[in-house]
C-alpha cells in the first residue's frame, strides 16, 4: 500500500472530505431549481476518489473485481447471503487486501447514498450492491463492521421505499445479527468509514466518537426494523423494536429527555391495550423519571419575563400533563380489566372467582419477578433505581379486592389532578372533559369493588357531580358528540344509583312497603335518568324536533338502548295516583313500540340490540293488558 | 335512497380548469387533456400516454368551469348562494384546492382592478356590503375580518404589524364557542374599501415574511375570515342576533399536501421509512392507536381550525383547480380523485342564533351606555342654561330616544356654550372698563371669570370626546340606507336579479340532468317484469354490456395505478442511465485535464453531524481529555 503521507493519498483524502462537506452542508443551500447541485458535485468527487483508489493501488497486483463489472446479479433479486459467512470467510479486515476492499466498498457506499439522495434509486442500489460485493471478500472486523451495518441500513431504506418490505426486512435483520455477533465475538470500538480517508494521526483520538457513530447506526437499524414490522402489520415486534430503540437512546445518552419520556409514555399505551401491564408500567415509570431530567418548570414570574422561559414552561407543563394522562389510562385499564375478570353474568363481584384468583396470586408474583428479569429494561446506572421506585408505587397485577383497587384508584386520581392543572376547561375543553370522563370511569370501576352499597352509591354521586355541570354548560353547536356521551353516561349513572337505592331499601324493609322518603328519592333518580336518556334522544332530532327516520350506525345502538331504558324507567316510576300511573305506562309502551317498530323497518337494527328487542317485544305484548286492567280499575273506582 | 337527515348536506364541489398557457401550447400539438361537459357537470380526463382504446375517466361534480368560463359565472352559480347563507347566519367555507400554478389564487382573488376578473373574495366583499346597504333599517350589522396563514404548523396573524417577530398563535377551545385562535386580530370593517384595505395589509405581511413568494405561498395555507353579525327585532320584540362566519381558504399547493398534511394527515405514505429518529414518536403513536388509551397526538392546526367545515356545522364549497397540459396528467388525476372524495363529506349547517360571543351585543350595550352618559351631561348643561336664561323651557320626557331631537339638543348645547362664552367675555370687558373698581378687585373678578371659562371649555371638551366615541362606535354598526348606501340604480338591480335567476336556473338544470342520468341507470335495473323471454334476454344483455363497460373502467383504473408506478420507475432508470453515461464522459475529461485543487484547511475541519443538526469542529490538537466533553453533546 502506498504511503499514508504520499501526495496522492493526501489528494484522495481531500477529495473525500470535500465530497462529505458538499453532501452534508453545502447541499442545504442549493437553489430550488437546481436542488441537487452540491450532491452532483460530491458525486463527481467520489468518482474521482474511486478511480484514484483503484489506480493508486493497482500495483498491488490483486485481481480487480469491483466497480464496473457488476452485472452478474440481476438487481431485482438482491440477496443478502453473507450473514453467516461474514465472520468466517474472506480477507481479514486489517490485511492490505481487506483494507483495500473496505475502502473501495466505502466509496461505493457513499456513491450509493448519493444516488439515492438524488432520487436515482436504481443506480444507488447498484452502488450499494457493489459495496456489498466488496465486503463479501472480507471478514467482519473492527475495521469494516461499521460499513457492514451502514450499507444494510441503506439497502433496507431503499427497498422499503419501493414497497418491498420483505426485502428491506432481510437487509435490516442481517445488519442486526452482524452487530450482535460482532459485539459478542469482538466488541472492540470499530473504525468509522469516514476514517478510511483521514491522515493516520487523527485515528486514535476519534475512537470514542466512532464507537458512538457505530452504536448510533445500530440504533437506526432497530428503528428501521420497527417501521418495517409496523408496515408488515407485526405490531408486537414493532413495539419491541421501538422499545429497543428507546432503550439504546437512553443507554448511549443520545436523547432529549422530554421527547424520550413522551415516546416511552406513548409506548406504554400500546402495552396496556395488550394487557401487558408490567411493560406498560415500566415505560411509564421511566417516562416519569426521564421527564424529570428536563428540569424544573420555570415559575410564572420567570415565564413573564422571557419568551424562551415561557415557551419552556408551556412545553414542560404540557408534556408532563400528557404523561399523567397516560398514567390515568394505565390505572383505569388495570381496574377495568380486573373488573372484567371478576364479574359474574349480572355484573356483580364473583367471590368464588375472587378466591380462586387470590390463590393463584402467589404464583403470578413469582412469574412477575421472572418476567422482570427477562424483560427489556430501561435505565442507565443512575436512573435505574429511581425508575424502580416509581414502579413500586402502583401494582401491575390485577387488583383483586377493594383495598388493592383503592390504591390503584388513588394513584389514578392523583394523576387526574395533575393533568387537569394544565388541561383546564378554559382553553382545552376536549382534553379537560376526556380527563373528567376518565375520572368518572375510575370511580365506576372502583365502585364495583366496594361492598357497602351506601358508599357505592356515593361514588356514583361523585360522578354525577363532576359531569352534570359540564354537560349543561357545553355548547351543543360545537360539542354535540361530547355532550351526547355525557348525557348517556349521566343517564346510566342515575340508573345505577336508582338500582342501588332500591336494593338498599328492599334490604332494610323486608316487606315491599317503602317509606315516603325512599319513594321520593327513588322517583327522583328514576326521572333524572329518564331525563338524560331523553335529552340524548332529543339531540338526535332534526332542528324541527323530529326524530331521524334512519339512525346512523354509530348511534344506532345507543339510541335504541336509550329508548328501551326510557320505557323501563317509566314503568318503574312509583305513584299512587292511577292517572299518573296510566300516563307513565303509556309512555313506556310508546317507547317499547318504537324499538320494535324501528327494528321491523330496518333489517340491520335487530342484530345491534338483541336482548333489548326481545324484552321490548314481550313488553309490547304485556303492557296493554296491564294498562287495560288499570283502566278498568279506574273506571270501577269512579 | 337518500337516508340522511334533511338537516345534512354534502360539500359542494366544483372544478375549474385554466386555459393552456402559451408555453404549453408550443410544447406540442397534443392539446389539453381535460374535457368538460358544462351542462352535465362532468370532467372527462384523457390519459395522454394511454392508447386511444382505453376508456377515458369521467367525474361528475356540482358544477364545472372550463377555460372560457368567467369569474362572474363561477361566483353567481356556485358561491353566491353560500354567501347568502352566511348573511342569513350560517357558517360558510370556500376552499381552493389544486396544484400550484392551476389558478387557485386567480380564482380566489383574481385581478382586483378589472371588474370582470375579480375573484371570489372581492366579489364576496361586494356582495356582503351591497346586501347590507339594501337591508331594512331595523337591521343592524357588524362586519369583522381576520387574516391568518398556517405555515409549517405555525399560525401567523397577518393583521398584526409585529407578526414577524412574535411566536405563532395558539389554538384554544372554549366551552361556548369551540375552537378559536388565541389573540387573533380582528378588524371591524365599515365598507368595501375598509375590508379591501385589511386584505391588502395582510397580503403585504404575507409577502414580507417570505423570501420566495411562490415557494412560500405554495407551502402555506391562507385563511381570510369574515364574521357578519346581524341584529333584528324578532316577533317577541327583542333584538335577536345571527352570526354568519365565512372562511375563505387558499390551500397550499396540492403537490405539497403530503408534506403539509391537510388530508387528515394520517394519510400515510405507504411503506416509506422515516429516517430521522425525531419521528420515533409517530411510529409509536401508530402502534398505540386505540380506543382505551391516550395517545399524545395533535391533529394538524388546519384540520382543527376547519373541523366545522368538513363534516360539521357549515356549508362548504370546494373549488378544485386543474391544469389542462398533458404533463400534468398525474397531478390532475390526483386532484380530481380528491375532489371526488370530498363530495361525500356531510355537513350539518345550522343558523347561529344569539351566540354568547356576539360582539354586536357588546357594541349595542356600549353604545347605550355612552348615549346615557351623553344625555346626562346635556341634561345638566341644559339645566344650567335654564338657570342662566331664567327662561321657562318645556322639556320633553323622552328626549333620549329620538335621534332628530338629539341633534337639536346637540346644537342647543353648542349654542349655549357660545352664548355663555360671549356673556363671560362681555362681563370681562365690563369689569375692565369699570373704573370704579379697585385694580385688585378687578383682577380677582377677572380671574374668577377666567376660571369659569376654563371649566366651561373642559366640560365642552369632555362632551365632545364622549360624542366622538359614541359616534365612532355607532358608525361601526351598519344600517342599510343610513350609514351605508347603495349606489346602484333600479335598472342595475333588475339586471343583477335576472342574472342571479339565470344562474339559479342553470344550477337546477344541471342537477336535474345529473338526476336523470342516475335514474336512467336505475330504471334499467327496475324493469324486471318481462313480457317474453326474448325481452328478458335483451334487457339482460343490455345490462350486462353496461356492467361490463363499468368493469372495464374499474380494471383500467387499477391497471393505471399500477402502471403509474412502473412507468415512473422506468423513466427514472432511463434518465439515470443517460446521466451516468454523460457523467462518465465528464469524469474522463476531468480526470485527464484538470489538476486536483488545493483545499481550504478550515473547511476540512468542519464536520456536520446529521443527527444533531449541528456543526462540529474536529479538534485541532488531538487531546484525549477533550474528547468526552465533545461527545457529551451527542
Amino acid at each position: 500500500m502506498a504511503s499514508i503521507n504520499s501526495v496522492e493519498w493526501r489528494s484522495i483524502c481531500d477529495k473525500f472530505t470535500n465530497a462529505q462537506r458538499l453532501t452534508e452542508t453545502e447541499s442545504r443551500n442549493d437553489p430550488e431549481n437546481d436542488p441537487f447541485r452540491s450532491k452532483y458535485k460530491a458525486r463527481e468527487l467520489l468518482r474521482e476518489v474511486y478511480c484514484s483508489l483503484k489506480s493508486f493501488e493497482a500495483g498491488d497486483g490483486e485481481e480487480d473485481a469491483g466497480g464496473e463489472n457488476c452485472e452478474q446479479r440481476p438487481p431485482d433479486q438482491p440477496v443478502d447471503g453473507q450473514t453467516e459467512d461474514a465472520f468466517s470467510q474472506g480477507f481479514s479486515g486489517d490485511s492490505p487486501a481487506g483494507m483495500r476492499a473496505a475502502k473501495l466498498g466505502a466509496v461505493e457506499y457513499y456513491l450509493g447514498v448519493n444516488h439515492v439522495d438524488t432520487e436515482e434509486l436504481s443506480a444507488g442500489q447498484e452502488h450499494l450492491m457493489n459495496c456489498m460485493k466488496m465486503l463479501e471478500k472480507c471478514r467482519a472486523s473492527s475495521e469494516n463492521v461499521s460499513l457492514f451495518i451502514h450499507v444494510r441500513n441503506q439497502l433496507g431504506i431503499l427497498w422499503a421505499g419501493r414497497d418491498e418490505t420483505e426485502t428491506a426486512q432481510g437487509f435490516l435483520e442481517s445488519a442486526e445479527s452482524i452487530y450482535q455477533r460482532y459485539m459478542k465475538e469482538d466488541g472492540r470500538p470499530p473504525t468509522d468509514m469516514t476514517e478510511y480517508f483521514t491522515t493516520e494521526e487523527n485515528l486514535l483520538t476519534h475512537q470514542e466518537r466512532t464507537k458512538r457513530l457505530f452504536e448510533l447506526a445500530y440504533t437506526h437499524t432497530m428503528y428501521y426494523l420497527a417501521q418495517v414490522y409496523k408496515n408488515l402489520g407485526e405490531n408486537e415486534r414493532a413495539a419491541t423494536y421501538c422499545h429497543s430503540t428507546l432503550q439504546r437512546q437512553l443507554q448511549l445518552n443520545q436523547f432529549s429527555p422530554m421527547e424520550w419520556a413522551l415516546n416511552a409514555a406513548t409506548l406504554s399505551q400500546y402495552y396496556i391495550t395488550k394487557g401487558r401491564y408490567m411493560e406498560g408500567r415500566h415505560c411509564l415509570a421511566a417516562a416519569t423519571v426521564i421527564s424529570g431530567l428536563a428540569g424544573e418548570v420555570p415559575s410564572e414570574a420567570a415565564a413573564q419575563e422571557s419568551e424562551t422561559e415561557s415557551e419552556r414552561r408551556e412545553q414542560l407543563q404540557q408534556k408532563r400533563a400528557e404523561i399523567a394522562r397516560c398514567w390515568i389510562k394505565y390505572c383505569l385499564n388495570l381496574l377495568q380489566d380486573a373488573k372484567k375478570l371478576l364479574e359474574d353474568n349480572i355484573g356483580e363481584l364473583d367471590t368464588d372467582r375472587q378466591d380462586e384468583l387470590k390463590r393463584a396470586r402467589r404464583q403470578e408474583e413469582e412469574e412477575e419477578e421472572k418476567g422482570r428479569k427477562s424483560a427489556l429494561l430501561f435505565g442507565s446506572e443512575d436512573t435505574f433505581d429511581s425508575i424502580a421506585s416509581v414502579e413500586e408505587k402502583v401494582m401491575c397485577l390485577f387488583p383483586l379486592d377493594f383495598t388493592e383497587a383503592r390504591t390503584v384508584f388513588l394513584v389514578g386520581q392523583n394523576y387526574v389532578t395533575q393533568a387537569k392543572e394544565y388541561f383546564q376547561m378554559d382553553g382545552y375543553v376536549t382534553d379537560h372533559i376526556e380527563i373528567l370522563q376518565d375520572h368518572s370511569s375510575l370511580f365506576r370501576a372502583l365502585a364495583f369493588f366496594e361492598e357497602d352499597l351506601e358508599r357505592r352509591c356515593k361514588m356514583h354521586k361523585r360522578r354525577v357531580d363532576m359531569l352534570e355541570p359540564i354537560c349543561n354548560d357545553l355548547n351543543s353547536r360545537y360539542y354535540l358528540l361530547i355532550r351526547r356521551q355525557l348525557m348517556f353516561e349521566l343517564a346510566e349513572t342515575y340508573n345505577e344509583m336508582m338500582d342501588l337505592k332500591l336494593t338498599l331499601a328492599n334490604r332494610q324493609a323486608d316487606n315491599h312497603s317503602l317509606d315516603g322518603h325512599t319513594i321520593k328519592k327513588f322517583n327522583h333518580l328514576c326521572s333524572a335518568s329518564a331525563k338524560y336518556f331523553q335529552m340524548f334522544l332529543d339531540s338526535l332530532c332534526s332542528p324541527e324536533g323530529k326524530p331521524p327516520e334512519h339512525l346512523e350506525e354509530e348511534v344506532l345502538r345507543p339510541a335504541l338502548v336509550a329508548r328501551f331504558r326510557v320505557a323501563r324507567l317509566h314503568s318503574k316510576l312509583i305513584s299512587s295516583s292511577p292517572p299518573v300511573q296510566l300516563e307513565n305506562l303509556n309512555r313506556a309502551l310508546e317507547n317499547y313500540k318504537y324499538v320494535v317498530q324501528y327494528c321491523e323497518a330496518h333489517p340491520e337494527a335487530p342484530a345491534a340490540v338483541e336482548t333489548e328487542l326481545e324484552l321490548s317485544t314481550e313488553m309490547v305484548g304485556l303492557l296493554p293488558l296491564k294498562i287495560n286492567r288499570l283502566k278498568s280499575r279506574m273506571a270501577a273506582n269512579n | 335512497i337518500m337516508s340522511k337527515n334533511k338537516s345534512s348536506e354534502s360539500v359542494k364541489v366544483v372544478v375549474r380548469c385554466r386555459p393552456l398557457s402559451r408555453k404549453e401550447e408550443s410544447n406540442g400539438p397534443a392539446g389539453g387533456i381535460v374535457q368538460m361537459d358544462l351542462r352535465l357537470g362532468q370532467v372527462i380526463l384523457r390519459n395522454p400516454r394511454a392508447p386511444p382504446s382505453e376508456p377515458q375517466k369521467t367525474f361528475t361534480f356540482d358544477a364545472v368551469y372550463d377555460s372560457s368560463s368567467k369569474q362572474r359565472d363561477l361566483y353567481d352559480e356556485s358561491v353566491r348562494p353560500l354567501i347568502d347563507s352566511v348573511l342569513a347566519g350560517f357558517n360558510g367555507t370556500i376552499f381552493a384546492y389544486g396544484q400550484t400554478g392551476t389558478g387557485k389564487t386567480y380564482t380566489m382573488q383574481g385581478l382586483w382592478l378589472d371588474p370582470e376578473k375579480q375573484g371570489v373574495i372581492p366579489n364576496a366583499f361586494d356582495h356582503i356590503f351591497t346586501h347590507i346597504s339594501r337591508s331594512q333599517s331595523d337591521k343592524q350589522y357588524l362586519v369583522r375580518a381576520s387574516y391568518l396563514e398556517i405555515y409549517l404548523e405555525e399560525i401567523r396573524d397577518l393583521l398584526d404589524p409585529n407578526h414577524g417577530n412574535t411566536r405563532g398563535l395558539e389554538l384554544r377551545e372554549s366551552p361556548e364557542t369551540g375552537v378559536y385562535v388565541q389573540d387573533l386580530t380582528s378588524c371591524v370593517c365599515k365598507s368595501i374599501k375598509e375590508i379591501e384595505e385589511v386584505m391588502n395589509v395582510g397580503n403585504q405581511a404575507r409577502a414580507v415574511g417570505a423570501t420566495d413568494m411562490n415557494e412560500h405561498s405554495s407551502r402555506s395555507h391562507a385563511l381570510f375570515l369574515i364574521t357578519v353579525e346581524c341584529s333584528q327585532p324578532g316577533p317577541d320584540g327583542r333584538k335577536h342576533i345571527r352570526v354568519g362566519r365565512l372562511n375563505l381558504v387558499d390551500l397550499a399547493g396540492s403537490e405539497r399536501q403530503a408534506k403539509t398534511g391537510v388530508q387528515g394527515d394520517r394519510l400515510k405514505e405507504a411503506a416509506k421509512i422515516n429516517l430521522s429518529l425525531s419521528a420515533l414518536g409517530n411510529v409509536i403513536s401508530a402502534l398505540a392507536d386505540g380506543r382505551s388509551s391516550h395517545v399524545p397526538y395533535r391533529d394538524s392546526k388546519l384540520t382543527r381550525l376547519l373541523q366545522d367545515s368538513l363534516g360539521g356545522n357549515a356549508k362548504t364549497v370546494m373549488v378544485a383547480t386543474l391544469g389542462p397540459a398533458p404533463q400534468h396528467y398525474d397531478e390532475t388525476l390526483t386532484t380530481l380523485r380528491y375532489a371526488n372524495r370530498a363530495k361525500n363529506i356531510q355537513n350539518q349547517p345550522r343558523v347561529n342564533e344569539d351566540p354568547k360571543d356576539a360582539l354586536l351585543r357588546e357594541f349595542q350595550k356600549e353604545i347605550a351606555r355612552l348615549r346615557a352618559q351623553l344625555n346626562h351631561r346635556r341634561f345638566r348643561s341644559k339645566q344650567k342654561k335654564e338657570q342662566v336664561d331664567g327662561e321657562a323651557w318645556e322639556r320633553d320626557g323622552d328626549e333620549e330616544e329620538e335621534e332628530v331631537e338629539e341633534e337639536e339638543v346637540e346644537k342647543e348645547a353648542e349654542e349655549f356654550v357660545k352664548l355663555e362664552e360671549q356673556r363671560l367675555e362681555k362681563e370681562n370687558e365690563a369689569i375692565r372698563e369699570d373704573q370704579f373698581l379697585l385694580a385688585e378687585e378687578k383682577q380677582k373678578l377677572l380671574g374668577e371669570n377666567e376660571k369659569m371659562m376654563g371649566n366651561l371649555r373642559k366640560r365642552q371638551e369632555a362632551t365632545e370626546q364622549l360624542t366622538a366615541r359614541y359616534k365612532a362606535m355607532e358608525s361601526k354598526l351598519l344600517v342599510g340606507g343610513k350609514n351605508i348606501i347603495d349606489h346602484t340604480n333600479e335598472q342595475q338591480k333588475m339586471l343583477e336579479m335576472k342574472r342571479q335567476e339565470i344562474a339559479e336556473q342553470t344550477r337546477r338544470e344541471r342537477e336535474m340532468q345529473q338526476q336523470m342520468l342516475i335514474q336512467d341507470e336505475e330504471a334499467v335495473e327496475l324493469r324486471e317484469t318481462f313480457t317474453s323471454l326474448q325481452q328478458e334476454v335483451e334487457a339482460k344483455t343490455k345490462k350486462l354490456k353496461k356492467l361490463y363497460a363499468k368493469l372495464q373502467c374499474t380494471k383500467a383504473e387499477i391497471k393505471d395505478v399500477n402502471d403509474e408506478h412502473v412507468r415512473s420507475r422506468q423513466e427514472l432508470e432511463q434518465t439515470q442511465n443517460e446521466l451516468t453515461r454523460e457523467l462518465k464522459f465528464k469524469y474522463l475529461i476531468i480526470e485527464n485535464f484538470i489538476p486536483p485543487e488545493e483545499k481550504n484547511k478550515i473547511m476540512n475541519r468542519l464536520m456536520f453531524d446529521p443527527d444533531e443538526d449541528e456543526w462540529k469542529f474536529k479538534p485541532l490538537v488531538p487531546d484525549e481529555r477533550l474528547v468526552p466533553l465533545i461527545f457529551h453533546h451527542f
